[in-house]
């Protein structure tokens, strides 16, 4: 098990309040997985400084998860094929 | 006539070992953008003052959040 931090950007035309239970649906795989979540911060709205997907806001939003590295690369995974889901980075915060 | 005695460049020290930060984070944006240019790009060692080690570090995080549209890559000032 290890500890991963990943940022995601949403879709700015996702409303405020979907935003927190769209997420916990996102990371049912973790614990399906084994895995737990310790931390999700959902930053808000905020200014991209170039434009993705012709959008040129996005919704912040930083989870702290420590689970498998395979069950990491589903959850990035199944995050991409989201349609409202613009980018993600996975980081290992302890690999440096 | 004597020469002009050669400047004496302040040494600087670096902001993350003087600090003791031992990891720099791509989100800290007020932070990274010490370190950029105001046309967005990173700023060279010898400007910065920083160590070696901490360049890169502070490098790799500007690269970090520009992929996360955190930093620009560019921008048009002027």
């Amino acid at each position: 098990m290890r500890r991963y931090e990943v940022m995601v950007i949403l879709d700015p035309n996702t409303e405020e309040r979907t935003v927190q239970p769209s997420l916990d649906q996102f990371l049912t795989v973790v614990k399906d997985g084994g895995g737990s979540v310790e931390k999700v911060d959902v930053w808000g709205r905020r200014r991209l400084s170039y434009d993705i997907a012709k959008k040129s806001e996005g919704i912040y939003a930083i989870i702290d998860l420590t689970a498998e590295p395979a069950t990491v690369k589903e959850l990035d995974r199944q995050l991409n094929l989201q349609e409202s889901v613009l980018r993600t980075k996975v980081m290992r915060p302890e690999a440096h | 006539m004597a020469k002009p005695a050669p400047r004496k460049p302040k040494k600087k020290v670096c902001l993350f070992c003087q600090e003791k930060l031992s990891y720099v984070d791509y989100k800290d944006t007020a932070l990274l953008r010490k370190f950029i240019s105001d046309r967005g790009k990173i700023r060279a060692r010898r400007v910065t003052g920083n160590c070696t080690q901490h360049q890169r570090d502070v490098a790799t995080a500007i690269k970090n959040a520009r992929e996360m549209a955190l930093l620009p890559y560019t921008s048009t000032a002027r």
